[in-house]
């Protein structure tokens, strides 16, 4: 289990980067806390001649927090934004989110953009962007551009990156009003990914009816997934304990997840609707005491 | 029954001996083995499971730079002696599998190591390993016992002849049967315990070099028998053993892996032989989980007879053992011990068995932890079982089965006799530890609110120290150095044990020393007496009785040598923390130091007759089992949503005689339970239909963390186990009693909505699968 042989470049700045991406094409790959790729490496499951190592690119480092926004740079690392207050004030789903991502070491090295831009379909930061419709900051020498989270996740471990750009921050919207959140998910122990999870957010009129809900799940799909028949069938109603179980039933009976060698489709079918119904009740109490 | 007291030294929580280097990350591992030259290993490793190989062109691979050598079966396999350990080399009627060097003409499982590539660092042997060509014509594979068993079925070994590789079985038993025929209740069912690995954190490791001009073969490895470890050598590579030296440092785990000489450890002792060049091989976790011996993997029918009352009057039990493609040592026929060993504790007065084990296309099977504990896992399920279908409650089932502490020797309906155990007593404790009338109002509670929660017990003895092949007999030499320090050499090899602890403490105890000045010297075959290797659980019972004998011999030479320095009479002289005094008058004393000096220098007036050595060796042999036992009780409860088991309570009491250090006994215990649960819950090592291992990172194949450890309340139940030291031993035991304790508590929270269980693991899915199956 050693990787092939490879450069490690370490520029300081997001030009120089870019422009090691765009020399060396489809050799070369950005490294950023390195938790999923060097195991692909070493695996021997992948091979790069070049990684371009992000650490150093201090543009790339910083949470910044305007009126309807939270700005992540992409080489945060998941335990400064898990323990940021402006995170957790700004944007409590992500608070929720990151302590189930592996195990504290994992998040002491793992990055907020290495989790979005290694895209696996059952990663809770992923599955956060898309619930509530984050936007993606890239660069490349062509110039940088912005990427909607629902153009983002195109397959299981691929995004809408090009091949020479770099991730450098994402923007997720800041929920103004009477607003609550709820994160559940399952894994096999402590730590594992998920085998299927939650993501839901609701922002309630005063009397308490649903004006805006969005729900995400992690595990159920080849990319995280928005629940469209939970968020249609709970927008505008005020719902009781059944009516929240009818639309997780109804956003599960959507939804087409695999087999594989720790779940069954039945099973998260049965657990993805429960965490629907889990997350969104959360959500729900929480906005209504707010 | 009166506790026997613990000792000055022996009995007590003593901190270990090696606990500073290790806690601090200073061990020394293979890993650490540094040989001028040194070269790194890698292996070419089969990815198909069965298949003839047409080619190998190493070429390409030999063209890389910095590759000293690409070996395959064609250079290595010719004139290698047995691959085999000991106990099956040395048996002429043992049936074993063609094992070789490298595979040659055809692969047989997935991972079969099919050349070996050094070079100048193990990166580049990985690099050169990936271009290496092998061509192969693939075969159809059998990956499971049903598959191999199937008519027609491909065969894992042509030579052999079929896929069976021996079935023993008791003649037909029409009494038993007339017994079924008539019993108030029969039970019968089809358990399954799957597959796991030992997964030692410490990977297997080698490091080897040969030296033309002495014939000497100089191996540092990981391993739990350097001696063993250095007769394989000698027989496969054709050295004499005196040309052979192996040593060890320390070792992260073996749980079984390292009992006997593996495959690779041998192959790159070849290599190395024939480069005359230093030679290290580290496995890497990947081929570990791939390719170092599995373990488990048992299917059995089993059926027991009871009467009204509950009472067990006879049983059947039809086991299937897998073999996988090269089972290491011994252990690919465990099969005979299952069945012999069912009874357990139990009186089951009359008994059929039949014993098959099966050759499959995979990772053989090897020792781990209790080879033979499926015995106890299909009997204490069947007992709950019979529990249900009797209306009895399983404790209560038990209590109405169980052979009383006084009604032994017993010898069960298998013909094994067993002495000085404790079952019914540890069966009690644990019962009322955990509070078994309390916890059942609390299922009933709990059951009313919908909730699922379930106890399981695990009832079990084991016979530890076993005396088969070179198992039985163990040296330990006890040496005063000049200045009074005192070293221990043992043929053992710890690698978890605390074995510089407690053979310290034992030596400590019986010499007459303080602790702090004993030293334990194990792990190299030059310095240390012939021992079998650490497992078994036999280091406490016949290291433990060889060092105390050694370490009383050596007192009596103190107290020869002490007599005429003090002008006092032998028998007058006491020994306690390195000082010898006259009984009554301890100002008349004399140093061990002193002893020592006097001893080491000539002209200090000893008389001539006073034989000048504080050396002496201690051997202790052992003719039958020493049994030891234990009775493990969990709680759990079971989401019956997610089908996940959180275990609420975990407790064990047990007896394993005397205890060297309660620390170190509870360690073992921790270490065993933890493993039992990770069995149950989340390990499986899996193949697909083909043959394709699917499980071979710790992404997939899931140890117990931590966090999956309950907090585990232990209660000793202290015996003299029948020899001078006391002791029983119990490094395997929390691994046994473990596995049905989980199980059938799952089973019981199941039972109550009509759920079963009855195949392991019991991983979420399969639970939700039981729930569903009865509408639940
Ligand atoms: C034991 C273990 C458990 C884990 N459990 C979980 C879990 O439960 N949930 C979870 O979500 N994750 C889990 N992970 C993965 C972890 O979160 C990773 O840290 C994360 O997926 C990748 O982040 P990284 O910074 O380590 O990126 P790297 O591994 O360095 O890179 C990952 C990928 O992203 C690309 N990349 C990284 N940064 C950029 C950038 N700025 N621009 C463009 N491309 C970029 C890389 O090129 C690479 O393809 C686990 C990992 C381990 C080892």
């Amino acid at each position: 289990m050693k990787a092939a042989p490879f450069d490690h470049h370490a520029p300081e700045t997001v030009a120089e980067a870019a422009a090691l991406l765009a020399e060396f094409g489809d050799e070369a790959k950005v490294l950023a806390g390195g938790q999923s790729l060097l195991p692909l490496l070493s695996l021997r499951l992948t091979r790069f001649e070049h990684l371009v190592d992000v650490h150093r690119v201090v543009e790339l480092h910083g949470i910044t927090r305007t009126d309807d926004a939270l700005r992540i740079g992409a080489a945060t690392l998941q335990a400064e934004a898990e323990h940021d207050a402006v995170v957790a004030g700004a944007v409590p789903l992500l608070a929720r989110a990151l302590p189930h991502i592996g195990h504290f070491q994992i998040r002491n090295r793992g990055t907020v953009g290495g989790s979005l831009a290694h895209a696996d379909p059952a990663s809770e930061l992923p599955t956060v962007a898309l619930t509530l419709g984050a936007t993606f900051e890239a660069a490349s020498v062509r110039g940088t551009r912005e990427i909607a989270a629902d153009d983002f996740f195109t397959g299981t471990w691929s995004t809408a990156l090009a091949e020479d750009e770099i991730l450098v921050g994402t923007r997720f919207p800041v929920w103004a009003g009477r607003t609550g959140y709820g994160f559940a998910e399952v894994a096999r122990r402590h730590g594992d990914f998920a085998l299927a999870g939650v993501a839901a957010a609701v922002a309630l009129d005063a009397d308490d009816r649903i004006t805006r809900v969005a729900v995400g799940m992690l595990g159920v799909g080849a990319t995280p997934v928005r629940v469209g028949a939970a968020e249609a069938a709970l927008v505008g109603t005020v719902p009781d304990g059944a009516a929240l179980a009818e639309a997780a039933r109804a956003g599960m009976a959507a939804l087409d997840p695999a087999d594989d060698l720790h779940a069954t489709a039945a099973y998260r079918r049965r657990v993805g609707a429960h965490l629907m119904e889990t997350a969104l009740g959360a959500a729900i109490e929480e906005a209504r005491r707010g | 029954m009166s506790a026997p007291a613990a000792g000055r030294y022996v009995g007590q929580a003593i901190q270990r001996k090696e606990d500073p280097r290790l806690l601090t990350g200073h061990g020394r591992y293979v890993d650490d083995i540094v040989v001028p030259r040194m070269l790194h290993a890698a292996f070419v490793r089969s990815d198909l499971p069965s298949a003839r190989i047409t080619a190998i062109d190493v070429s390409a691979a030999l063209g890389l730079e910095g590759v000293s050598a690409v070996f395959t079966g064609a250079d290595l396999n010719p004139g290698a002696g047995t691959m085999q350990p000991s106990m099956m080399a040395e048996n002429p009627a043992a049936v074993v599998a063609p094992l070789t060097p490298l595979a040659a003409d055809d692969v047989r499982f997935v991972g079969d190591p099919v050349a070996i590539v050094i070079a100048e660092s193990r990166a580049l042997a990985e690099d050169a390993a990936e271009l290496v060509v092998v061509d192969y014509e693939p075969r159809d594979a059998v990956a499971s016992m049903e598959a191999a068993l199937a008519d027609g079925a491909p065969l894992v070994h042509p030579e052999l002849g079929g896929n069976v590789a021996s079935d023993l079985a008791l003649p037909e038993d029409p009494e038993l049967e007339a017994i079924f025929a008539s019993a108030a209740h029969v039970v019968t069912e089809r358990l399954v315990q799957h597959r796991h690995t030992p997964t030692p954190m410490e990977t297997r490791g080698v490091v080897a070099s040969f030296d033309p001009v002495t014939d000497q073969l100089e191996v540092w490895l990981s391993t739990q028998g350097p001696h063993e470890a250095r007769r394989t050598f000698a027989r496969v590579s054709g050295l004499p053993e005196g040309h052979v030296h192996v040593r060890m440092g320390d070792v992260g785990g073996g749980f079984g892996q390292k009992f006997f000489t593996p495959r690779e450890e041998q192959t790159v002792v070849l290599a190395a032989k024939r480069l005359g060049a230093p030679v290290k091989w580290i496995e890497d976790r990947r081929e570990n989980l791939l390719a170092a011996n599995h373990a488990r993997s048992d299917v059995a029918t089993v059926s027991l007879a009871l009467d009204a009352d509950g009472h067990v009057l006879a049983a059947k039990l039809d086991h299937l053992e897998e073999a996988g493609a090269w089972p290491v040592g011994g252990t690919g026929g465990v099969g005979p011990f299952v069945a012999m060993l069912f009874p357990g504790p139990y009186r089951i007065p009359r008994i059929w068995w039949r014993s098959r084990v099966v050759w499959t296309n995979t990772a053989g099977r090897g020792a781990y932890r209790g080879p033979w504990m499926f015995e106890s896992v299909a009997r204490e399920q069947m007992l709950d079982v019979a529990a249900r279908a009797t209306g009895i409650d399983p404790l209560e089932l038990r209590r109405r089965n169980v052979v009383g502490d006084d009604e032994q020797p017993y010898t069960m309906a298998t013909g094994m006799t067993f002495s000085a155990t404790t079952s019914a007593t540890t069966l009690e404790h644990a019962a009322r530890v955990i509070g078994y009338d309390d916890f059942r109002a609390e299922q009933a509670r709990a059951r009313a609110e919908g909730r699922l929660l379930g106890l399981g017990i695990g009832l079990y003895i084991e016979p530890t120290s076993t005396p088969a092949a070179t198992l039985g007999v163990e040296a330990a030499t006890v040496r005063v150095e000049s200045g009074g320090g005192v070293t221990v050499f043992l043929g053992t090899a710890a690698h978890g044990q605390s074995i510089e602890t407690t053979m310290a403490q034992v030596v400590a105890e019986h010499l007459g020393v303080a602790y702090e000045d004993v030293r334990v010297v194990q792990g190299d075959t030059d310095r240390t007496p012939f021992g079998g290797g650490t497992g078994g659980s036999r280091t406490a019972v016949i290291a433990g009785n060889a060092s105390r004998e050694a370490a009383l011999k050596v007192r009596e030479m103190v107290v020869g040598v002490a007599a005429h320095l003090l002008e006092a009479a032998p028998e007058d002289l006491e020994v306690h923390d390195g000082v010898v005094s006259v009984r009554g008058t301890p100002v008349r004393n004399v140093s061990l130091a002193a002893v020592a000096a006097a001893v080491h220098n000539a002209g200090t007036g000893l008389p001539p007759d006073v034989p000048r050595l504080l050396e002496a060796t201690g051997r202790y042999q052992t003719s039958s089992p020493t049994w030891s036992n234990a009775c493990h009780i969990c709680t759990v409860e079971v989401d019956r949503i997610t089908g996940q088991v959180e275990i609420l309570r975990y407790v064990v009491s047990e007896d394993c005689g005397r205890m060297l250090n309660p620390m170190v006994v509870e360690g073992q215990v921790h270490g065993g339970v933890v493993q039992g649960i990770g069995g149950v819950l989340y390990e499986h090592f899996v193949y697909d239909e083909a043959g394709n291992p699917l499980t071979t990172t710790f992404l997939d194949y899931l140890l117990p963390t931590a966090a999956e450890s309950p907090r585990i309340e232990i209660d000793h139940v202290v015996t003299d186990g029948p020899n001078p030291e006391g002791v029983k031993g119990m490094g395997e035991g929390g691994a046994i009693g473990s596995v049905p304790a989980v199980v059938n508590a799952v089973a019981d929270a199941l039972a109550q909505v009509g759920a079963t269980v009855t195949e392991q693991p019991i991983t979420p899915v399969r639970v939700v699968e039981a729930l569903e199956a009865v509408g639940a």
